[in-house]
């Protein structure tokens, strides 16, 4: 439980204190909170499951019940990862000195670490829901100014989403007369039901991803958003859809699984493309970006709705890789544009001359971003596109493709803000947090790319838990 | 029992120390005698009552909790207009005096067993209020607000009236249990019976706001001053639609196939009628009144189980929905929204960030975002209307979204950095009204976990 109080208690602290003191309270807080996920982390054997609490039912089917297997410890480490290398991106900014923004962040952190430890279906849905509050304000208070019309879409899409889940969660919860996870996973439903479940789950989980036709909320969001804020959306919201699509949707509604499949598998694959086409003819660096990130879901999204343990290992490389890349490169697209006073990339060239050190680092993680040898991001999209192929020959030709097409934005975007004339006087060059953001996210890509096959290792035995259901059910068929 | 002799002679008494005209020591009697009635109440059975034996009134548990939950909002109420009615010193007891009639009546209306003292209930509930409505005797808003209630609900209470005639005359009983008795061994006139509870359930729904019969809602809202719109969005409701579903759901339960069409109608119309009409709103009391049209649409949810089950959801419902209209309104009267635009709440929130915090879990509850107790109250109905109503649920959740819009462009406005407002200087009862409305709209874990 420790896990989920000490960033509720650092968040009150920060609000009560006076702003001058938001910087060392955000520092304490989240340094805490990543080692106690160290020592979750040490004491844990990947084939057991920890339970944080437990509590018999409540009013309703409620139960109070919190645990993790090895999956959920792999996001409860990436969240309290992620958080210290946002609060230091952004400690020479204005925003760091802010005690709403400091406290908001790791409110922010409470709903994402509660959600990933949830073993009830209403908790998970409270946290779900929870974690919209502080992004939301975060993105009003601290975003562009006149943001409003952006921030309701945003609110209303996820809005909608959450509450197909809540219907889907409440059928499921009728017939099992409990949420608990357990109860909810025992529940045996007839494909067509089932169908109707998953595609509660699905709308949700699709619009916070983003899937191809409910994405249009995200471009403009991350464009209008603080740096921050962008960050958190990328690099850990969006992961919520993916952590409930593997550990909620398809283990409870397992039966439905064969129809449910080619549709989303089938917007995965427009998502890839679609994405990446439109990124290589964005000029506006953040929007690049944003579909880039598309292109990069819709691969993961289509990769874990194969419902195997060999793909959902590359999904969580793959997850854990986005994660990183896209904390580099909002970092590296707001440098640009806080400093050269434009996104937009026409505009923008010689960066490279002017800022030696920056222009090397956004080298590293564009690199990164395309997935090149020995990065993480090479075995996860490797893993991924293996078992599309084996999957279906032309959703693996495909979603190949998006190696191709990403080379081509990632390296355009590089080449026209780094390269070429000058056409900016001045570039101030990376301040020495900046700098400590790339070298511990490259560490990191690096890190996991050399090391991936212990993570796969590890969260195998939780996979397979998971994917249990479903071979039990074929066994049935045949 | 006792709880209601007691509210009853403190109004009265109320009604006598107003003329001393010292505010301070009304509101200290008046609160005295809420404070006793509210533990009479609670340890209501626990011990023989010396002062009166009726068998009209009866309270079981669940009745009690409802009678306690509308006895600590007039308690919010009373404290968060103090500062209201010292300024209209005159006054000051009748507003005292008529606010606790009100409540008893309220009382009544929660523990009837019969259908003469619900009637009685229903008027004590409601005259007073006609009264009060249009209290700010200068004000053309007020007195048209006035008017109009008292003429619509006389119309209501006639058509009422009526309907229990019909039902008396087809079952020959006042009696609840022994009405039901009848009902059950079907020896009872069916077309005075059909006729009678329609009567009956078109007059409730006028009373709870629901649509068709909402229209008078949002102008005697907006008429009526804010502490009085408070009261008549909280206790006057709970104990309406207690009543409402003591009626339909206990004594006419077996009829239910008969009236359950013209409720689902109402329902649904409400949910829609009033998010949309609220959508185009500028006016503060205005909107609230349409948003509380479609909150009766959420209350009346309950009915549709058809068991008691549904009694707790109801209750926890009612306190997210109570607490945060008590806690809006009371902003706006700490800012003196004299005007009552919705223009005037911008930026006060960030200006003053406890109000700002209020704002936030008041709205965020009402829209039922988690994990606040607006979002357990309807879970909890939807819940439990979920097995037979699936498209109803569907309906109420695609509803509900346009409710957090709605809501969540007041967030955002009382929530602008940009502002002209100066930072509020609220009084220390205001600040403790809202505390205690926030206690109830978080504290919703607390009635969860037990």
């Amino acid at each position: 439980m420790e896990l989920l109080i000490i960033p509720l208690v650092f968040g009150l602290i920060s609000l009560i204190l006076p702003s001058s003191w938001s910087k060392l309270i955000g520092g304490v807080g989240a340094i805490a909170s990543l080692a106690l996920a160290c020592v979750h982390l040490n004491g844990f054997d990947p084939l057991t499951q920890t339970i944080l609490a437990s509590s018999n039912k409540m009013a309703f089917g409620l139960t109070f019940n919190f645990g993790y297997d090895a999956f959920g410890l792999v996001m409860v480490m990436l969240t309290n990862a992620i958080i210290p290398i946002i609060l230091l991106s952004n400690w020479n900014r204005e925003l760091a000195n802010n005690k709403l923004f400091t406290a908001l962040v790791f409110f922010m952190q409470l709903g994402l670490l509660g959600l990933f430890t949830a073993q009830d279906g209403m908790l998970f849905y409270i946290f779900w829901e929870f974690t919209l509050i502080p992004i939301f304000l975060l993105l009003y208070w601290f975003g562009a100014k006149e943001n409003n019309k952006v921030l309701f879409k945003f609110f209303i899409y996820t809005l909608i989403g959450s509450l197909a889940m809540l219907l889907a969660l409440i059928a499921l919860g009728s017939s099992a007369n409990s949420f608990a996870y357990a109860d909810l996973k025992n529940v045996q439903l007839t494909q067509e039901v089932a169908c109707w479940i998953m595609s509660g789950f699905l709308l949700a989980f699709a619009i916070k991803i983003p899937l191809f036709p409910f994405h249009t909320w995200q471009p403009a969001t991350y464009t209008s958003s603080p740096m921050a804020g962008t960050m958190l959306l990328s690099a850990l919201m969006l992961k919520m859809a993916l952590f409930g699509m593997i550990k909620w949707m398809l283990p409870l509604t397992s039966e439905g699984i064969e129809i449910m499949k080619w549709p989303v598998i089938i917007l995965g694959t427009i998502g890839i493309i679609y994405g990446a086409i439109i990124a290589i003819k964005q000029n506006d660096i953040k929007t690049l970006f944003a579909f880039a990130s598309i292109s990069h879901l819709g691969l993961i999204a289509a990769g874990i709705m194969l419902f195997n343990t060999a793909a959902w290992s590359g999904a969580v490389i793959q997850i854990i890789n986005h994660s990183l890349i896209s904390i580099g490169l909002f970092l590296a697209a707001d440098i640009l544009e806080k400093r050269s006073g434009t996104r937009n990339l026409s505009e923008l060239g010689g960066i490279a001359k002017l800022a030696p050190r920056f222009g090397f680092w956004f080298a590293v993680t564009v690199f990164a971003a395309l997935s090149i040898p020995f990065s993480a991001g090479f075995i996860g999209e490797f893993i991924l596109i293996k078992e599309l192929f084996n999957f279906h020959l032309i959703v693996g030709i495909l979603a190949a493709t998006s190696l191709i097409l990403g080379a081509v934005y990632m390296l355009r975007s590089y080449q026209l803000s780094m390269f070429g004339a000058p056409k900016i006087s001045s570039f101030e060059d990376l301040s020495w947090n900046e700098i400590a953001v790339f070298i511990i996210l490259s560490l990191l890509i690096l890190g996991i790319g050399l090391c991936s096959s212990q993570i796969i290792e590890y969260t195998e035995p939780a996979f397979r838990v998971l994917t249990e259901n479903l071979t039990s059910n074929q066994q049935i068929i045949e | 029992m006792d709880a209601l002799i007691v509210i009853f002679l403190t109004g009265l008494i109320g009604l006598f120390v107003g003329m001393l005209k010292k505010p301070m020591l009304n509101l200290l009697v008046t609160m005295i005698g809420l404070v006793l009635a509210f533990f009479l109440q609670l340890n209501n059975g626990l011990y023989t009552s010396p002062l009166a034996k009726y068998q009209v009134l009866e309270f079981n548990i669940s009745q009690l909790y409802f009678s306690l939950l509308a006895i600590a909002f007039c308690m919010l109420i009373v404290l968060a207009g103090y500062q209201y009615f010292k300024r209209d010193a005159i006054h000051t007891g009748d507003y005292y005096g008529l606010l606790l009639f009100s409540l008893c009546g309220a009382i009544c209306l929660i523990g009837f067993t019969d259908l003469f003292m619900f009637f009685l209930g229903l008027e004590i509930l409601s005259i007073p209020i006609y009264v009060m409505v249009g209290i700010k005797k200068q004000d053309v808003l007020s007195a048209e607000a006035s008017i109009k209630y008292f003429f619509t609900g006389a119309f209501a209470t006639a058509i009422l009236l009526f309907g229990i005639a019909l039902l008396y005359g087809a079952t020959g009983s006042f009696n609840l249990v022994e009405i039901r008795g009848i009902i059950q061994s079907g020896e009872y006139q069916p077309t005075f019976l059909f006729i009678g509870i329609l009567f009956i359930l078109g007059a409730f729904l006028f009373k709870v706001g629901a649509v068709p019969f909402h229209f008078w809602g949002p102008d005697v809202y907006q008429g009526a001053p804010e502490i009085v719109t408070a009261f008549m969005a909280t206790v006057v409701k709970l104990a309406a639609l207690l009543a409402f579903f003591k009626l339909f759901n206990g004594t006419f339960q077996d009829l239910a196939y008969f009236w359950i069409g013209a409720l689902y109608f109402a329902i649904i119309l409400s949910l829609f009628v009033g998010y949309l009409g609220a959508l185009k709103q500028t006016k503060f009391k205005r909107l609230l009144a349409y948003s509380s049209i479609s909150n009766t649409g959420y209350a009346l949810f309950a009915l549709l189980s058809l068991s008691n089950s549904a009694i707790g959801s109801l209750w926890i419902f009612l306190v997210g929905y109570g607490c945060a209209t008590i806690a809006l309104l009371t902003i706006s009267m700490a800012i003196h929204n004299e005007n009552d635009e919705i223009s005037s709440f911008k930026g006060i929130g960030y200006k003053n960030p406890f109000i700002g915090f209020i704002m936030i879990i008041s709205l965020l509850s009402l829209a039922g975002i988690p994990p606040l107790t607006g979002f357990f109250g309807k879970f909890a109905l939807l819940m439990n209307a979920y097995p037979q109503h699936l498209y109803l649920v569907i309906l109420a959740l695609i509803s509900s979204a346009i409710g957090a819009f709605l809501y969540l462009r007041l967030i955002v406005l009382s929530l602008s950095k940009d502002t002209d407002t100066e930072s509020v200087a609220m009084s220390s009862w205001h600040y403790i009204v809202l505390g205690i409305c926030a206690v109830g709209i978080l504290g919703a874990w607390l009635v969860v976990a037990i």
